[in-house]
């Protein structure tokens, strides 16, 4: 891997997923760290703990990734979660329209509580079930007439969609996008928030959301904590100029045997 | 949102606080379904750490007497927190520069108990073991000092940490290191040597160094420094003290030279309690804030039933919680042991506090000043945690001070409190005084810090009942309790002692030896 050559400045960041129930959070993060896809699969409970290295030219970013679960009953568990967050991950269902709803309720309430210096992306996922749309949107056309037609049918309609996961990709191209890209991305530019649409079945554009929120992690925020990695942190410290770090590695522990051995006494 | 009405439970948690969020993490494998709940709108009950507008809201809601205050539930013990008053300094005046303002609100994290963890804390091995380490960021408690003089010729002195330091301290005549070689290296295994001190174990701790090491008065502040003992130098026995002087030598170079002491980044163990109760999250526990327990019916033989606070009905056949968050008749004419503490946010890095305590190791972000009384009679010290920004707790280029003194029992006056909280104030500004005349490690000139002055602080009383029965089994043991974490500046063993017999009871024996022993969730791509 790329970390056994010349150590690069590493650092820790902590990020995490929210969103409606069954929008694709867990299927991104799979994506992301397991380079894989499950079309069934089940919805998360509580939350999942996951990590993942991003390499950037200059440095490693070690992504600390608390996924939360979409149908979180009693809304107490996301606090836990953002708080501290370096990074959030917004997701909703390109094709659920009540899903963009639910993901600027999580952002209103992000830039309300979170971290200051919080980034925030917003992701619309499910890209594959439009694939017909996909290149026309990417050119930033007008899908918007997608939306505007979409509000009478959305509940039997978006089911259908998200549901067809297997055989979709034929038939379903124009009707099963419930979120033009216009709509999300202004809204986006609006609140200063980073933004991509997605199909974590794919693969498409799912590194690029977290290497553009490495990318967009201010180096002040990075600054001191550098990890120097999980072992070796001493030799490791010293080598990438570790006077700025303050973490202490709790694997690093000397003379786990007894009590005389690293002491003083 | 769901309600909770008519749910049926194996376990509810009452409390977010460090004991019985730990205890949501020793649970959170166990398969049982648990409930877990905080009458709070935040985690980390009496250890939480709050943001600077949820600390001006958190001492708005807890100006008054603790007794007299009934402004939330009265269904739960008597308050621990009392007597809070925010004093903002930050006028925000125009042409003031940045550094002597306060940032957003959200970049800080005020920790309303904090505390340290010696290296060789059971903790600390306990979270390695459970693999939740991976999910904090712990920094370290660099130095300990002493300040001491006047506000006109304040004294700044770095505590020797061990026997190297003593060594290579100049100040140090031959005798006096001597001496302190001598008492270090009899405290390295005191507990072999019991004979020895047995008999001068009651012995106040400055009576005994003087006539059992040889040590004159001079030198005695560092090492009772060391205890971290809030009491009166002369109502600490020897008894005490060793233990205490032990924990941190030992603690010593365990993670990094020259250090014994660390804690979790942003807010402390707020920190630790949420990554708990993350933990049982992530096993399917449910988690409810803004909710507490607020009676309990105990008829033999059905499972309990809770009433929360919401007025929803909720059955459960076990329920364990804290002291201060269970609907429990407190124990009548319980004393209680009381500390003032202030919140101080200060408009400079302090850098001489965190020197570094080793070449090219890591940078410390948190510091212990013992500030000893100079009044005649002498009073209680005040002890002095600081971190740096690096902690988290607050913006660069600022600092928080958490200072805490203990309070005699016999009060009632609103006078001792002011009067404890002038000392707090007193010991703070020494503290930002002797930071100016002492040299920066990198020889960086003190211009920044001429503009040194505290932007806002908060005052309040902190107590906890003095005998606490570490764990008290209600009726037939379906309730059980745990408690209050101890006033003292350094984590106690025990807070993870009374967890683990607790959930040695909940778990009935069936994981016996396996507590917070987990195997990695695989975090690496395997989110099962
Ligand atoms: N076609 C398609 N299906 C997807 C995509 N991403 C996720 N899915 C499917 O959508 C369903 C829900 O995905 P999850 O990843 O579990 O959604 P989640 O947001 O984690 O859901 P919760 O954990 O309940 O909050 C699963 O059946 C996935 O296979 C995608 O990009 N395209
Ligand atoms: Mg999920």
């Amino acid at each position: 891997m790329a970390d056994s050559s010349a150590p690069k400045p590493s650092s820790s960041v902590k990020l995490v997923l929210l969103g409606e129930a069954a929008v694709g959070k867990s299927s991104l993060v799979l994506r992301f760290v397991n380079d894989d896809f499950q079309p069934n699969k089940e919805p998360t409970i509580g939350a999942a703990f996951l990590t993942q290295k991003c390499q950037l030219p200059t440095r490693t970013i070690k992504f600390e990734i608390w996924d939360t679960a979409g149908q979180e009953r009693f809304a107490s568990l996301a606090p836990m979660y953002y708080r501290n967050a370096q990074a959030a991950l917004v997701v909703y269902d390109i094709t659920k329209e009540s899903s963009l709803v639910k993901a600027k309720h999580w952002v209103a309430e992000l830039q309300r509580q979170a971290s200051p210096g919080i980034v925030i992306a917003l992701v619309g996922n499910k890209l594959d079930l439009c694939e017909d749309d996909e290149e026309a949107a990417e050119e930033e056309s007008s899908g918007a007439s997608a939306t505007a037609a979409a509000d009478d049918e959305e509940g039997e309609e978006s089911e259908a969609a998200a549901e067809s996961t297997e055989n979709n990709d034929e038939g379903n191209n124009s009707t099963a996008r419930k979120v033009s890209l216009k709509e999300a991305k202004s809204y986006a530019d609006e609140e200063n928030l980073l933004f991509f649409e997605t199909s974590a079945k794919s693969g498409h554009n799912v590194g690029e959301v977290f290497t553009a929120i490495a990318n967009a992690i201010p180096e002040t925020s990075l600054k001191g904590r550098n990890a120097g990695a999980a072992a070796g942190a001493g030799t490791q410290a010293a080598l990438t100029g570790a006077n700025e770090n303050s973490r202490v590695n709790l694997n690093a522990a000397s003379g786990d045997g007894g009590p005389k051995e690293g002491c003083a006494c | 949102m769901e309600s909770l009405h008519g749910s049926d439970w194996d376990l509810v948690i009452a409390g977010t606080g460090l004991a019985p969020s730990l205890f949501a993490l020793a649970v959170s494998r166990s398969g049982l379904r648990i409930l877990h709940v905080d009458h709070h709108e935040y985690y980390g009950g009496d250890e939480a750490a709050l943001s600077l507008s949820e600390a001006e809201a958190w001492a708005a809601a807890h100006s008054g007497d603790s007794k007299e205050d009934t402004s939330t539930s009265t269904a739960f013990a008597p308050r621990c927190f009392s007597h809070a008053t925010v004093t903002r300094i930050d006028d925000g005046g125009e042409g003031a520069n940045l550094p002597r303002r306060l940032g957003p609100q959200r970049a800080y994290s005020l920790a309303l108990a904090p505390q340290i963890i010696y290296s060789r804390s059971n903790l600390v091995s306990a979270l390695v073991s459970s693999h939740t380490h991976s999910q904090l960021e712990f920094q370290a408690v660099g130095s300990w000092f002493l300040a001491s003089g006047s506000s006109s010729s304040p004294n700044l002195s770095r505590v020797p940490g061990g026997r190297e330091d003593v060594f290579q301290d100049a100040t140090l005549d031959l005798h006096a290191k001597r001496s302190l070689m001598k008492f270090l290296r009899f405290v390295g295994n005191y507990e072999e040597k019991e004979n020895e001190w047995r008999e001068w174990k009651d012995l106040p701790l400055p009576t005994a160094l003087e006539q059992k090491f040889g040590l004159p008065p001079a030198f005695h502040g560092p090492l009772i420094a060391l205890t971290l003992s809030a009491s009166l130098p002369n109502d600490i026995t020897a008894a005490e003290a060793l233990p205490r002087v032990a924990r941190h030598l030992r603690s010593i170079g365990i993670f990094g030279a020259g250090f014994a002491a660390v804690f979790p980044k942003f807010g402390g163990l707020a920190e630790v309690a949420q990554i708990a109760c993350r933990a049982c999250a992530v096993g399917g526990g449910v988690y409810v804030l803004g909710k507490g327990v607020s009676s309990v019916d105990e008829t033999p033989g059905d499972d309990l039933t809770l009433q929360l606070s919401g007025g929803e009905t909720v059955t459960t056949k076990r329920l364990v919680g804290s002291l201060g968050d269970l609907p429990l008749a407190v124990t009548n004419n319980t004393a209680w042991r009381t500390l003032v503490r202030g919140i101080y946010i200060v408009s400079g890095p302090l850098s001489p506090l965190f020197p570094s305590t080793s070449e090219g190791g890591v940078t410390p972000a948190g510091a212990v000043v013992v500030v000893p009384s100079t009044s005649e009679p002498a009073g209680p010290p005040i002890h002095i945690l600081a971190h740096s920004s690096e902690s988290g707790d607050c913006p660069s280029a600022q600092c928080v001070l958490y200072a805490s003194t203990i309070l005699s029992e016999t009060t009632g006056s609103e006078d001792v409190d002011v009067d404890a909280m002038h000392r707090l104030d007193d010991a703070v500004a020494l503290v930002l005084r002797s930071t100016l005349t002492t040299p920066t490690d990198g020889g960086e000139s003190n211009a920044e810090c001429s503009q040194l002055q505290v932007l806002w602080k908060l005052h309040y009383r902190h107590a906890v009942p003095q005998r606490q029965s570490s764990e008290r089994h209600e009726g037939d043991g379906r309730i059980l309790t745990l408690p209050h974490v101890s006033l003292d500046l350094a984590l106690e063993d025990s807070v993870l002692g009374n967890v683990e017999s607790v959930w040695a009871k909940a778990i009935e024996g069936e994981e016996q030896g396996r507590f917070l022993r987990f195997e990695s969730r695989g975090g690496m791509g395997d989110d099962e």
